[in-house]
């Protein structure tokens, strides 16, 4: 029971308070620029800009490109990446488009933010693998 | 109501979402194994049949507080819900070379995850307008 000591439950709350004030700002921010309808234009770019960061950062660490301690790796990916990515918005907000019967819209946003999701996910591998080195361990 | 008592609504949800997605994780990784990610899965299903709840909930209540919304839906389950996980999940099935895995996985986290949305809904409805 390894993972019960505060000490990852504190890196993990730390990135997670990181994460989802950013969500909530990026949202508020296209809401702002684009109009009150278009927050799903914020929640894309932070499903998807989480997806890079989060294989970049687990690349690096589980392919020895850079030794990353367990709390600093918490902190980034279960913490921030997790908060700072969400699936229940992007399952309400795919919602608000079928009952609007905007099945185009609804098409573009739900299978594309799930294609490039794995497309930034396959990003953010190669970003790591081609931009690191590998440490001396 | 500030932008100050919203921020701290939203972390002390973030801080308890991610806390509760990080120990289900590891809870089911013990339990379950490593070879599918069941509990991401969980966690993005239960927490979209939430949101579908509390959404409804939230609008059709008047007075409902901007505060426990952002504590709940933004805060708790933006937080508890992940995006991230639930590709780099993907990957790694991929890697592992369970086609089949992968493609229920992948495909049905979002279809499933919708359908829960709905239900969530539909269950809220049966309270409020």
């Amino acid at each position: 029971m390894d993972f019960l000591k505060g000490r990852y439950a504190l890196a993990v709350a730390i990135g997670a308070t990181f994460g989802a004030l950013s969500r909530f700002y990026v949202i508020e921010g296209a809401k702002a620029i684009f109009g009150k309808d278009f927050g799903f234009y914020g929640t894309f770019f932070i499903n998807v800009s989480g997806c890079l960061l989060i294989a970049y950062i687990l690349t690096l660490a589980t392919e020895n490109f850079r030794i990353i301690s367990p709390e600093l790796r918490l902190m980034t990916t279960t913490g921030f990446c997790g908060a700072y990515t969400t699936f229940s918005t992007y399952g309400l907000e795919s919602k608000a488009f079928l009952d609007k019967g905007d099945i185009t819209t609804l098409s573009i946003y739900f299978v594309g933010s799930a294609i490039a999701g794995m497309i930034s996910i396959q990003i953010g591998v190669l970003l790591a693998r081609a931009t690191a080195q590998k440490s001396e361990s | 109501m500030s932008d100050i008592t919203n921020a701290f609504a939203i972390a002390t949800g973030a801080v308890l979402g991610a806390l509760s997605r990080f120990y289900l994780t590891e809870w089911s990784k013990a339990k379950f194994g490593t070879k599918f990610p069941y509990a991401t899965f969980g966690i993005n299903l239960t927490g979209c049949l939430a949101v579908g709840f509390f959404f409804t909930i939230s609008t059709g209540i008047t007075g409902y507080p901007t505060e426990l919304d952002l504590l709940i839906r933004t805060g708790f389950l933006g937080s508890y819900t992940t995006f991230s996980t639930y590709g780099f999940d993907t990957l790694t099935l991929w890697r592992s070379k369970q086609t089949g895995a992968t493609a229920f996985y992948w495909a049905g986290s979002a279809v499933l995850g919708l359908v829960a949305v709905i239900l969530g809904v539909a269950i809220a409805k049966l309270f409020v307008k």
